[in-house]
């Protein structure tokens, strides 16, 4: 693995002001290597929601910063880190925001369309399962099946990085350690580096890098030594 | 306690501002327009009504050849039909007895004679006297002693009565075989079996003279009436009658055309008067100068008043002209048609046995000039109306859709709403306030802009176009039933439909967001285009409901951009067509073709050639009170008579008697054909002519048809070498004035044109800018509905990486397509609609005027909606950056 892959420093963020100004994040400070699964842990109110909107380039610290491969995105322009979101990041959130009237095929196709090199979009249907529902419009699929059009999506970008915000927070605990088991054979399968965002605690033992935030700061830095498959998972 | 949910209504108000006041200044122009041009148009309709009544406006007029008799006049105002029968009997036996009578006398000359002679030479015999010469003295000497008392004895003889009684009884009897014998034409002929109630009337004189007119540049014609007249009086905008002999009135509209005003001077007849009242006849609320004309002219054309002393040192000929009025009114349309025919009958047959003739017959009910201004007044109020509901009805939907779309969205809220006890209703009233508050404000607002600036539009509209007497503003209840209920009818069942639907679902499929109706059905495939394509076909799909009410509006606004670009379009073409509608430059017609001593009227002009004409009636089969002898309902057709070899008509093939060539414009107008029948009527006997339509003469200015002018003369009973006026390229200047009817030169064609120009043309250009806003604000509201209901998903693909101009791509070029394809399908509907208008609208009117676009104006017709959709373009552009990247999050924060 990649040293320095991704870096965040020393980041700041606070929303409202005066008496009301409430600080997220206080100083963070942390970096994930190139195919590593960090999980990024903490209860509500912890930041990590908001840690990854700025990792994502779709929020700004207030100091600090996050570089990937080097480039710092305080440095871009809207321009440049929409290009960012585009060439290096997939996206997979708790509800799933899946384009409402676009079918399945579609839907991952959305992502496809956004790489230089996409994988194939069948190939992805298959692998997630979702061969019998490609034609179906999201509001025909179960919660699960429409996380796994929402990773399809992601990861048929081939993306640098995957972004996963709570993708189990919605749904049942079989269907979790289905989603789980999908994001672990991605990570695998394909290299993405994955950073997942979650309070579920049972979710640290299949990552190889545990960081613990409260209040805004990091509280534990770990390396996974013992990692387990997300099918072994219980909770 | 009141519905916590109202609180909604303003913040909701405040939050979309910018969607509202697009809306509300939508209603309010809407609804202003509706309601000043109601309040307008009922207080003009007021003002004209009061007057008819107030300045004794005829129910209709006729011209005699000549003043009518006492006896005529007493004939009519009893409306009895005249004993035909008996004129014909009396004059033909008043002929009669005077040749009998001359007869009779050079019979009993003879005979006295015979008898004094034969006296003299039987004495003479008894004399022995047989010298010729003294019998020859002797009876001369006899004669001058006897004749006359013998001729008396033989007079006052019993035999003598006898025989003369005889004879006169003979001739009579005679006279009135040869009257019985041609009766049944003469019935025929003046529709003499047709019985009927007889109308009285009263007879009013209405004599007028017709002058050139000048002013400056400014030539025309005016017609003018006696400021004593007390029929078809005249209400005064400004100033006062003219109280001496160098004074007039003239028509304030005409004056305002040619810029004149009271104090300035004009040459009438040669002479010089004053202006100083500008009036309105009540009979002459259009300038139309005759009742067939297409269209008044306001410009070429006057109407003006001068003391009755005045008036009689004009030189020009006097027209007999008489108004009537009924002593019964009729009270409907129906009536009055019943009423005009029975006069005309009594009109006929008094005219006829009191040796005048009828030059003009017309009832009030038709004519022009008093109803043109009405009608048009009624029918722009209606036509503005249906085009402001149309809109309402559109903006109710994009209403009803923006509605629905928040329903989709709250759904959850709905949901715990109603799983909390909150009745559909309550809620159905609660998403329903916001379109009936917005129509409230817009119909309050709407109708103080009617009543006060809008009013003021539609009067000075009114007098741009109409000679209308002053205005008098009255409180109009249908502007209020008109701009206020029927929106608000509208609004409130178009968004009632829609909520009530849209609130149908259970609870639980609110709170689960379950409110799609195709949710067990299968998505539909596309083929396998390129994926950004498809993208779009999708939001297109999704968004079909939107696209129905902007298919539906764009096509309404282009069927509008068709009538503002072909209109002006349409004249210009008239206009520049105008001088290959001339046969010749000049047309002169005569009075008569001989002059008072019988000889046949010639012009040493070389390049003058004669012509036949006769005014005969098409019917036109529209309406059944409007056809008829007389009616004045039917089609004017002018049927000329053509020399061989004309240098001015090109006949394309010779006519036998019983053919006719007809001009394209009454090919088309009434879609005839090469073979056709055409029946034309006489206007005011019941004679009928029959022709075949042998051909087509290329010929646009008129309803006429074309015959060789021997066969003319034949058909028309005339004499060989009878003809009506001449064409000619050069001024004729050796006919007496005195013989020339009128000269109809290119000005007279144009008139039309110039005449709809000043009354719509700037009100036409304003026309296309406000629809460039309509389809601007139109298109704006749609869109913005498809993007707001889109916007997680285009917040989504932001922050999966696509472009602004991506976005702006899969969002805008769905509406752009449906926008440039319905634009143009929106054309051609509109193109052929009005086609259809026009022919429409030409079959209630005389004469012909085909729709026409340049191909620039159908370019420019989309091209100007499509302006308005290119600023509502990047106006979404503007929209779709700004839509924020958090807005895909919020479900998860």
């Amino acid at each position: 693995m990649e040293s320095g892959f991704l870096e965040i420093k020393d980041l700041k963020k606070s929303f409202g002001s005066g008496e009301a100004r409430q600080e997220v994040l206080r100083g963070m400070d942390f970096t994930v290597r190139k195919g590593e699964f960090c999980v990024l842990l903490g209860p509500s109110g912890s930041g990590k929601s908001t840690l990854l909107n700025i990792i994502g380039g779709i929020d700004t610290p207030d100091s600090g910063y996050v570089s990937i491969k080097g480039d710092k995105l305080e440095e871009m322009n809207e321009k440049q880190l929409t290009l960012y979101r585009r060439k290096h990041l997939g996206y997979v959130f708790q509800m799933y925001n899946l384009i409402p009237n676009l079918n399945v095929k579609e839907n991952i196709e959305v992502g496809a369309y956004l790489s230089d090199n996409p994988l194939d979009v069948e190939e992805v249907i298959t692998t997630l399962g979702l061969q019998d529902h490609k034609y179906k419009y999201p509001n025909q699929l179960s919660g699960g099946q429409q996380q796994r059009v929402s990773i399809g999506r992601a990861v048929v970008k081939n993306p640098d990085i995957l972004m996963c915000d709570e993708p189990t927070g919605a749904l049942d605990y079989k269907t979790s350690k289905e989603i789980l088991s999908l994001i672990e054979d991605c990570n695998r399968k394909y290299g993405s580096t994955v950073i997942m965002v979650t309070h579920n605690e049972a979710i640290k033992y299949m990552a190889d890098h545990v960081i613990k935030l409260r209040d805004g700061v990091v509280r534990h830095n770990n390396v996974n030594d013992k990692k387990i498959p997300a099918s072994e998972l219980e909770w | 306690m009141k519905n916590p949910l109202i609180k909604r209504v303003p913040r909701e108000l405040k939050s979309d501002w910018h969607k509202y006041l697009v809306i509300i200044v939508f209603m309010v122009l809407m609804i202003g327009v509706i309601s000043g041009m109601y309040v307008g148009h009922d207080g003009m309709l007021e003002s004209v009504y009061s007057n008819r009544k107030e300045l004794n406006l005829e129910d209709g007029c006729f011209e005699l050849q000549k003043k009518a008799s006492p006896e005529l006049l007493e004939g009519l105002a009893a409306g009895e039909k005249a004993d035909v029968r008996q004129y014909f009997i009396d004059k033909g036996i008043t002929e009669a007895d005077e040749k009998a009578a001359e007869a009779i006398e050079e019979k009993l000359v003879e005979e006295v004679t015979n008898a004094i002679k034969e006296n003299v030479r039987a004495m003479c015999a008894g004399y022995g006297i047989t010298d010729e010469e003294t019998i020859r003295e002797q009876t001369e000497a006899a004669m001058a002693d006897s004749f006359e008392t013998a001729l008396k004895e033989a007079k006052n003889s019993e035999e003598f009565r006898k025989a003369e009684a005889e004879v006169y009884k003979e001739v009579h009897d005679k006279v009135t075989e040869e009257v019985d014998k041609e009766w049944d034409k003469i019935v025929d002929r003046y529709d003499l079996d047709d019985e009927y109630t007889p109308v009285k009337t009263l007879i009013y004189e209405h004599f007028y003279r017709e002058e050139p007119e000048k002013a400056g540049d400014h030539e025309g014609n005016v017609r003018i009436f006696r400021s004593d007249s007390m029929i078809d009086m005249a209400c005064f905008n400004e100033g006062r009658a003219p109280e001496t002999t160098h004074e007039i009135a003239i028509d304030r509209m005409h004056a305002s055309n040619v810029g004149l005003k009271i104090g300035d001077t004009i040459t009438v007849g040669g002479r010089e008067y004053e202006i100083v009242g500008l009036l309105s006849y009540v009979n002459y609320l259009t300038l139309h100068e005759h009742n067939t004309d297409l269209m008044f002219d306001a410009f070429g054309f006057d109407v003006a008043m001068m003391t009755p002393e005045a008036f009689e040192e004009l030189t020009s000929r006097l027209h007999y002209s008489y108004a009537f009025r009924y002593l019964d009114a009729p009270s409907d349309r129906v009536k009055k048609a019943d009423y005009s025919a029975a006069f005309l009958k009594t009109l006929i047959t008094q005219a006829l046995v009191n040796d005048n003739a009828i030059d003009d017959y017309l009832p009030e009910y038709l004519r022009q000039a008093s109803n043109f201004a009405v009608t048009d007044i009624e029918g722009d109020s209606v036509g503005t109306a249906i085009l402001c509901y149309i809109l309402i009805g559109v903006i109710a939907f994009i209403f009803a859709i923006t509605i629905s779309n928040t329903i989709d969205k709250e759904a959850s809220v709905i949901g715990t709403l109603r799983a909390s006890g909150y009745s559909k209703g309550e809620l159905i009233v609660h998403y329903m306030s916001m379109p009936l508050i917005v129509t409230i404000i817009g119909a309050v607002i709407g109708n103080i802009l009617g009543y006060t600036a809008f009013r003021n539009v539609a009067v000075n509209l009114y007098y741009e176009s109409y000679s209308l007497p002053k205005f008098h503003p009255v409180w109009s209840s249908t502007a209020l039933v008109k701009t206020t209920i029927i929106p608000l009818v509208l609004m409130f069942f178009i968004n009632l439909f829609v909520i009530v639907k849209k609130l149908q679902a259970s609870p639980l499929k609110f709170l689960r967001h379950d409110l799609s109706k195709s949710k067990r059905t299968k998505a539909r495939r596309l083929p396998s285009w390129a994926f950004m394509r498809r993208f779009r076909l999708r939001i297109f799909f999704q968004n079909m409901p939107n696209y129905v009410v902007l298919v539906f509006g764009v096509i309404f606004i282009m069927l509008m951009m068709c009538f503002a670009f072909g209109l002006p379009d349409s004249l210009d073409h008239y206009a520049e067509k105008a001088p290959s509608m001339m046969f010749a430059d000049r047309q002169y017609m005569l009075m008569d073709c001989r002059d008072d001593d019988g000889n046949l009227l010639e012009t040493s002009e070389k390049t003058a050639e004669r012509f036949s004409a006769a005014t005969l009636l098409y019917p036109k089969k529209e309406s059944s009170f409007r056809t008829g002898m007389g009616s004045g309902g039917d089609e004017s057709v002018t049927v000329y008579g053509i020399s061989k070899d004309s240098s001015y008509v090109k006949m394309e093939k010779e006519t036998r008697d019983g053919q006719i060539l007809i001009s394209s414009a009454f090919k088309k107008k009434f879609g005839l054909a090469e073979g056709d029948t055409v029946r034309l009527k006489a206007e005011y006997e019941n004679k009928s002519y029959t022709f075949t339509v042998a051909g087509t003469v290329d010929y646009d200015g008129g309803i006429a048809a074309f015959m060789d002018s021997d066969s003319f003369n034949r058909t028309f009973e005339k004499e060989s070498d009878e003809f009506s006026g001449f064409f000619s390229r050069n001024e004729i200047g050796d006919i007496d004035e005195q013989y020339i009817a009128t000269v109809i030169t290119a000005e007279d064609i144009t008139k039309v044109t110039t005449q709809l120009n000043h009354s719509m043309g700037g009100i036409i250009n304003v026309f296309k800018y406000v629809l460039i806003v309509l389809a601007a604000a139109l298109i704006y509201l749609l869109a913005k509905i498809i993007i707001e209901k889109n916007e997680k998903s285009i917040s989504m693909v932001k922050i999966l990486g696509f472009m602004n101009k991506e976005i702006g791509s899969l969002y805008i070029i769905p509406t752009a397509v449906v926008v440039v394809l319905f634009s143009i399908a929106g054309f051609v509907a509109g193109y052929f609609l009005m086609l259809w208008v026009f022919k429409a609208f030409m079959m209630q009117m005389d004469g012909y005027f085909a729709f026409f676009m340049k191909p620039s104006s159908m370019v420019l017709s989309v091209v100007y909606l499509l302006i308005g959709y290119a600023f509502v373009s990047v106006l979404d552009l503007i929209r779709i950056r700004h839509i924020p990247l958090d807005v895909a999050l919020k479900d998860v924060e």
